[in-house]
Formats: structure tokens, C-alpha cells, sequence
């Protein structure tokens, strides 16, 4: 990272501030002139803020944020038992005024003239382990569930379910300088972090759920996992999910669920696979991806569209509703941010928006790693489990 | 117009997009939220997937009951189940589970709308399936699993009904949108 004396400053105060990956470099945003708190109540008044908008939009005509996964089963009229929570808000959505471009050169836009003063005191981020990852259900547990699954499975009650499993340590983190170690090794598509007060993310998702532009849409749904090893390569790996059925049923069921998702929202005739089962190279595996686009209805809103697409299919399940209702049942801690969504919406209605899996969420002291893999028809507990681990890998990392 | 009943299911979007590629009006309502206002001005009602099994659904067991032989009506994977079901058809659990995958059906019965032995790929998601020997009043086995040989289709062109175990509204099920055309203009 080049040295840039307004983002020093900035990484040693206590400001609030949200890092985005564009194709081409980082946005980051900060200067927040509002801070929404997403709940059951507001949520639908918060959508209406985006109606379209004739005027031209400003760069800065935006909210950037998160919804959690608790709030995005709501809004499928899903209703989550009590679980072990640590009572992480549901959603956070904030309005910036300076945004930084980091691309060859960094350019720094502002609402404010002194932008560059507003700072505060300095702050120092102590790095520091104060005990070791620990995941909350062993293989045992695990394997119970699993099986409790492939029951459903065989009486066709779900036909894919996606089971999270937690890492956790005690620890204080320093957000900003994990996020550029990470981003060092896995700068992942759809990589973001968010500082804020009392909490921090740090996450290199590769997933894309929404990226909306006018009327059109695309999402490009993950599903197949491989690991990385000497032997493999981008070409072996995308032999080896040709070849392999299970991941191939797995992915084409993801596939015709987000084509349905899309086609709540899009017209008749226009959702297609644009770019069909392609791998994608990561530090430490390889990823089975499908774009799929359509254009969207005119008289769809921001809502429709967040309620027709989130939760992200990919990592729930399928079909989604049944599949909601039986996790939420069997999961006893709550997954907080862990598979919502993390992006912004523009005021025009233009959104761009991630699936926040390989994350992590610091809060109270604890660092939380949520990761899931798909119960389908002939997976082994032990494979899946393992699977959980490779995916939680890069992130554990960060802490040696 | 065509009435979709949809047994929540993340595929029925999918069965909404691809029969209005061929009808410009199409209602879509949850099974638990019928409108039969909505269904006796409907030409077809189509059963969409979804999980469980049709006991699970009474309410659409009722709704065939009373349109079966008044409109034209379509069944697609548990939809398919619920009109074989009404007809006093077992469905059962498999022992070999097709979820996202294709395969091979071939079309063979004379009695088909479809030419006999013609075979074509399709998409799968069923647990259950249909237990033989079946046989209902006007009820034809027309298509089956090339390898397994399980019953892929039923048709009754008496009665102007129609069931799919598999999905045509899948990217994996080649000439989908024929396959629909074609029984709509039956």
C-alpha cells in the first residue's frame, strides 16, 4: 500500500470508515453524516428514501452498509427461535460525504472543504490474541445434524441445506491493518471492510449477489469448492467439477434457484445464463461460478428487489423458504451478519451488493468466523465439515 | 389467462417466466392464498414444484378435484404428484435421489402428443416418484427415465391434463419452451 498521509491519519483516528474492492483498486468511504440502524419496523420507510431521482446522481448519493441475516429472513416472513445471540444490530446503513478512490493514483472527493483536518485524536489498535479459535459444534454434533438433514432430503422437505459452523477467539484486532494483510493473499471480488466505533468487519467475500446498473441485473452464484494443492491447477479444477456429480448437481440447482429469484423481478424472456459454470482462482481453492442476468421490470423498487434476491440462495439452501425455516430451527447461534449482504444503493436505485460469507465480524472482544457447506443428496459429514474448515483457513491465517 | 398455484418453491419463478413467454396474462399466488375468482376466469392451472409431498397440500388436492375436466391443467415435479395423487396413485421415496441433475427421457407412448421413442435431456429434483403399476381412467404413462425407466410423464388428452416429473422450466431441460408450447396449444 502506498503511503498516503490523509488515509494515515485516517487509519490512526477512531473515524468510522468503510473500504469497498472495485475492479480496479478500493473505494473507501467515510464522513458519515447519518448512521440508520435497520430494524422490522423501519426498514420498509428506509427503502422508500430510493425513488428515482431525474437529477443527476452524485457520486456521493448513497448508503452503503449491511443487512444481517436475521433481518433479511423477516423480510421472507421468516421468523428466527431464540438463539445465542451476541445482539449485533440487524443492519447498519450509512450515508457518506468523502469517499477516496485507490486506484493507480488516490483520489480523495469530498463534501467537505476541510475534510482533510477532521480527524480527531490519534488512536492506537493494539493486535493482540487473548485465546485461541475455538468452533462451536465438533464432528460429532456435526454429524448429528447432517443426519438429521439427509433425512429431509430423502423426504423431499428441502433438496440442499447449508449448515454454519463457528470459529471464535477472544482478542482485540487492529480492522484496518488485518484487512490489507488479507487483501495481500485473497483480494476476492467483493472484499470489504467497515470500521466502526464498536465493532469492525473484515471480509474477502468473492461472492456477487446484486450488481444493478439502469435495468439491468446480474448475480453470480457460487456453488463447488476445491482445495488447493501443488498438484492442482485452474484446469484440473475445472475438470474435476465437470466431472464430479455432485458438484455439478449442486451447482445447476443453485443455478435455476437464482434464475427464479431473478425472474420475480425481471421481464419475460430476459433472464439468461450469461456466462455458464466457470472456475474462479483463489489463494487456497478454486470456486464454480455461473453469471446470470436479466432486465428488470419498470415497476420493480429497491425493495422488490432486495426481497426477490436476499438471502442469497447460494448459501441457504434450496428451495429457500422451506429451507430457511428448517435451519433457523436447527442453528442454536445466531449468524449475525454471516451470509446477509453487505453494499450500498444509490439514490437512483443502482445497487451493488455481496453475500458476507469469509468474513470476519469483531465485536465484544471476539473475533467470529461463520462458515457453511451444502448437505445434498450424497455428501459425506466428514467432507463437508473439512469443507467448513478450508473456507474458515485464510482467515484464522490472518491471527499467526 | 394461466393460474399458477405455488407451493413455495424457488423454482416457480422460473415456471411464471417461461409460460409467459407464450400467455401475457399469468397470476401466480401461494397455495395458502388462492383466489378463485382468479382460477375460474383461468383457460390452465398449473401445480408448480415444491417440497413435501401432495398430502402435504390439501388445498390444491381440492382445487383439482373441482376444475379437474372444466380446464386444462398442468402439473410440474410435486405438481405432477398431486394430480397422480387424486388419482389415487402411491407416491413413494426413491432409493436413488435426482437433485440438478439430468437425464435422459424417452417419449414411449403412441398415445403422446410427442412423437414416440424421441429422446431428449432434461432437469430433475424429485425425492419421490410415482409407484407402479398406475393406471387411472384416460391416464397415459408417455415419457420415461432412459436408464431407470421411471415414469417421466402422464397425459390425458380427454380431459386436457397434463404432468411433468421433471422440470421444463429448467436450464438443463432442452426445448423446455416447445415441450410447454406445445401442450398449451393441445
Amino acid at each position: 500500500m502506498k503511503k498516503n498521509y490523509y488515509l494515515e491519519k485516517l487509519y490512526n483516528s477512531k473515524k468510522p470508515f468503510i473500504v469497498y474492492k472495485v475492479d480496479s483498486g478500493y473505494d473507501i468511504f467515510t464522513d458519515f453524516s447519518k448512521k440508520i440502524y435497520i430494524n422490522n419496523k423501519n426498514i420498509k420507510s428506509f427503502f422508500k428514501k430510493f425513488k428515482k431521482v431525474k437529477k443527476k446522481n452524485n457520486f456521493l448519493d448513497l448508503y452503503i452498509g449491511f443487512f444481517g441475516y436475521e433481518i433479511l429472513c423477516n423480510l421472507q416472513n421468516v421468523k428466527i427461535p431464540k438463539q445465542k445471540s451476541l445482539n449485533f444490530p440487524k443492519g447498519i446503513f450509512y450515508k457518506p460525504e468523502t469517499k477516496i478512490e485507490i486506484r493507480n493514483k488516490i483520489i480523495i472527493k469530498s463534501k467537505y472543504k476541510n475534510y482533510s483536518k477532521l480527524f480527531g485524536k490519534n488512536f492506537f489498535y493494539p493486535n493482540k490474541i487473548l485465546s485461541p479459535f475455538k468452533i462451536n459444534i465438533d464432528i460429532n454434533k456435526y454429524r448429528k445434524v447432517f443426519n438429521q438433514f439427509s433425512k429431509k432430503i430423502k423426504e423431499g422437505q428441502t433438496y440442499q441445506i447449508k449448515i454454519c459452523t463457528k470459529y471464535k477467539n477472544k482478542s482485540l484486532i487492529d480492522p484496518v491493518a488485518l484487512f490489507w494483510k488479507l487483501m495481500k493473499t485473497n483480494a476476492a471480488p467483493e472484499s470489504f471492510m467497515i470500521r466502526d466505533k464498536n465493532f469492525s468487519v473484515v471480509s474477502c467475500s468473492p461472492e456477487t449477489l446484486i450488481e444493478k446498473k439502469g435495468n439491468k441485473i446480474i448475480t453470480k452464484p457460487i456453488a463447488g469448492t476445491l482445495r488447493k494443492t501443488k498438484k492442482t491447477n485452474i484446469k484440473k479444477a475445472n475438470y474435476y467439477f465437470k466431472n464430479n456429480i455432485k458438484e455439478t448437481k449442486e451447482h445447476n440447482m443453485i443455478v435455476d434457484m437464482e434464475r427464479s429469484d431473478l425472474s420475480r423481478i425481471c421481464k419475460p424472456g430476459t433472464v439468461k445464463l450469461s456466462k455458464i459454470k466457470y472456475v474462479e482462482e483463489y489463494k487456497h481453492l478454486y470456486h464454480y461460478v455461473t453469471q446470470i442476468e436479466g432486465s428488470v421490470k419498470k415497476n420493480i423498487n429497491v425493495k422488490d428487489i432486495i426481497t426477490a434476491m436476499m438471502p442469497g440462495g447460494s448459501v441457504i439452501g434450496c428451495p429457500k423458504i422451506s429451507t430457511l425455516n428448517l435451519l433457523n430451527l436447527q442453528e442454536k447461534e445466531s449468524r449475525n451478519i454471516f451470509t446477509g449482504s453487505f453494499g450500498f444503493i444509490k439514490f437512483n436505485g443502482d445497487m451493488r451488493f455481496n453475500i458476507i460469507i469469509r468474513s470476519v465480524l469483531h465485536y465484544k472482544n471476539t473475533s467470529e468466523i461463520s462458515v457453511a457447506s451444502g448437505v445434498v443428496v450424497d455428501s459425506t459429514a466428514r467432507n463437508e465439515f473439512n469443507e467448513n474448515y478450508i473456507k474458515a483457513k485464510s482467515l484464522i491465517d490472518l491471527y499467526k | 389467462m394461466i393460474y399458477i398455484i405455488d407451493h413455495k418453491d424457488s423454482f416457480t419463478h422460473n415456471v411464471v417466466h417461461q409460460f409467459s413467454k407464450f400467455d401475457k396474462n399469468i397470476e401466480c399466488e401461494h397455495f395458502s392464498k388462492v383466489n378463485y375468482k382468479k382460477i375460474n376466469k383461468a383457460d390452465v392451472i398449473v401445480f408448480s414444484p415444491g417440497p413435501g409431498s401432495p398430502k402435504d397440500y390439501p388445498t390444491s388436492s381440492k382445487i383439482y378435484k373441482n376444475y379437474k375436466c372444466k380446464k386444462k391443467i398442468i402439473g410440474i415435479c410435486l405438481g405432477f404428484q398431486q394430480i397422480l395423487y387424486n388419482e389415487k396413485a402411491k407416491i413413494v421415496k426413491q432409493n436413488k435421489i435426482y437433485h440438478g441433475f439430468q437425464s435422459s427421457v424417452r417419449v414411449t407412448s403412441k398415445k403422446s402428443i410427442f412423437y414416440k421413442n424421441k429422446m431428449f435431456k432434461v432437469g430433475r429434483y424429485h425425492s419421490l416418484k410415482l409407484k407402479e403399476p398406475f393406471s387411472a381412467k384416460n391416464f397415459e404413462i408417455t415419457m420415461r427415465c432412459k436408464i431407470s425407466n421411471v415414469v417421466m410423464a402422464v397425459e390425458n388428452k380427454i380431459d386436457h391434463i397434463y404432468g411433468f416429473q421433471f422440470h421444463p422450466e429448467s436450464f438443463l431441460t432442452e426445448n423446455g419452451n416447445l415441450l410447454i408450447k406445445k401442450i398449451l396449444s393441445a
